[in-house]
């Protein structure tokens, strides 16, 4: 007889959502990583309205890639995959980023608490890690934690992490509701547990990202800052999204 | 006002009351919006034809000075507009969003099938 773990293994469909803006230079080495750790996994790239040859790039590496017409940010590339992976009848699926920011050594550590939860997070800033970021940075991401801690009644260390992992009831509420706008992670965050899912947090160890720039500048964080305030505060999270 | 402010007044609002109805003939503007545009230019022409209605409804309400009920009146309805406009911008938003999510679904189920 073959052991329970093993039958259930085999029968779970995992895929890999990797949103992608103009990554055509990183995207290979992270494609081929996973090809290598993770093969029978799925990869799926959202190519979210690149001008250069991210989808091409995509399709080499042996990813099914969804293309964009325009680009719609970090939030709404998410929501399409979540859509995809639910359409295609996934059990469950992760993140992960296109400038090699994650480290494919890190994602059964990730899957495997996924086992007693619905959402797992990848934290940064757990026991084993070395990551730093600038102060004034470091001064919202407090206060957003503070908030968020208020908010889910539960201690979140990495609210911002896109390192995660998602059970397929999740990914059914995403993919109707993700948060599409910039700090998706953290409005996400408060919609799963307000919900009702359990999220746990996993201290995992990330890279630094190889090319690419930083996506913000600090009067746009500023403005995504005080925007992210008013929806948690607004809670907006308890109530359906309104569809038209 | 004089007497030659309020023909130009009224010569403005009978010209806005034409470019809107044009407007909608050329399939331009929509007929809701139209109605708003309409409302206003009647509401200025008929300021401009009687000024005593202005004169007789600041009165009531007190108002001393009769151009703050103008003023009043005419901030509140912009105000209004502007959030309205708000609302729309925000559920377009929501539209357009969904629909490049169809189309990438649709290009992939089609690339599938080609």
């Amino acid at each position: 007889m073959v052991p329970r773990a093993l039958r259930y293994r085999e029968t779970v469909r995992t895929a890999v959502i990797i949103p992608a803006f103009n990554e055509a230079q990183a995207l290979p080495a992270v494609l081929s990583s996973l090809s290598d750790q993770v093969p029978d996994h799925d990869v799926v790239v959202i190519d979210d309205g690149s001008t250069d040859a991210t989808a091409r790039v995509a399709r080499d590496g042996g990813a099914t890639c969804l293309s964009l017409p325009f680009n719609l940010g970090i939030g709404g590339a998410l929501r399409l995959g979540f859509r995809h992976v639910v359409d295609q009848g996934y059990d469950r699926a992760y993140q992960f980023d296109a400038d090699g920011q994650h480290e494919p050594s890190q994602i059964p550590v990730l899957l495997a608490a996924l086992d007693g939860a619905d959402m797992v997070v990848g934290s940064r800033f757990g026991s084993h890690t070395g990551y730093r970021v600038g102060w004034g940075r470091n001064l919202a991401m407090g206060l957003l934690r503070r908030l968020v801690g208020h908010l889910s009644g539960q201690k979140f260390t990495d609210t911002s992490s896109g390192f995660r992992a998602f059970g397929r009831p999740v990914l059914q509420l995403f993919a109707s509701e993700y948060p599409v706008e910039y700090m998706d992670s953290v409005e996400a965050l408060i919609l799963a547990t307000g919900r009702g899912f359990r999220v746990v947090e996993v201290p995992v160890s990330m890279g630094d990202r190889r090319a690419g720039r930083p996506s913000n500048r600090n009067l746009r964080l500023v403005y995504h800052f005080v925007r992210v305030l008013i929806v948690l505060l607004a809670g907006s999270h308890r109530r359906p999204a309104q569809t038209s | 006002m004089s007497g030659g402010a309020h023909v130009l007044v009224g010569l403005l609002a009978l010209g806005a009351l034409l470019v809107v109805v044009r407007l909608v003939r050329l399939q331009v503007l929509k007929a809701k919006y139209s109605i708003l545009w309409l409302t206003v230019g009647a509401a200025l022409a008929v300021a401009a034809a009687a000024p005593g209605v202005l004169d007789w409804a600041a009165e009531r309400l007190g108002i001393g000075y009769q151009p703050t009920l103008f003023l009043l009146l005419a901030i509140g309805f912009l105000l209004l507009l502007a959030m309205h406009f708000s609302y729309e911008l925000s559920r377009m938003e929501r539209r357009i969003r969904t629909l490049a999510e169809e189309l990438a679904l649709l290009r992939r189920d089609a690339e599938r099938k080609g």
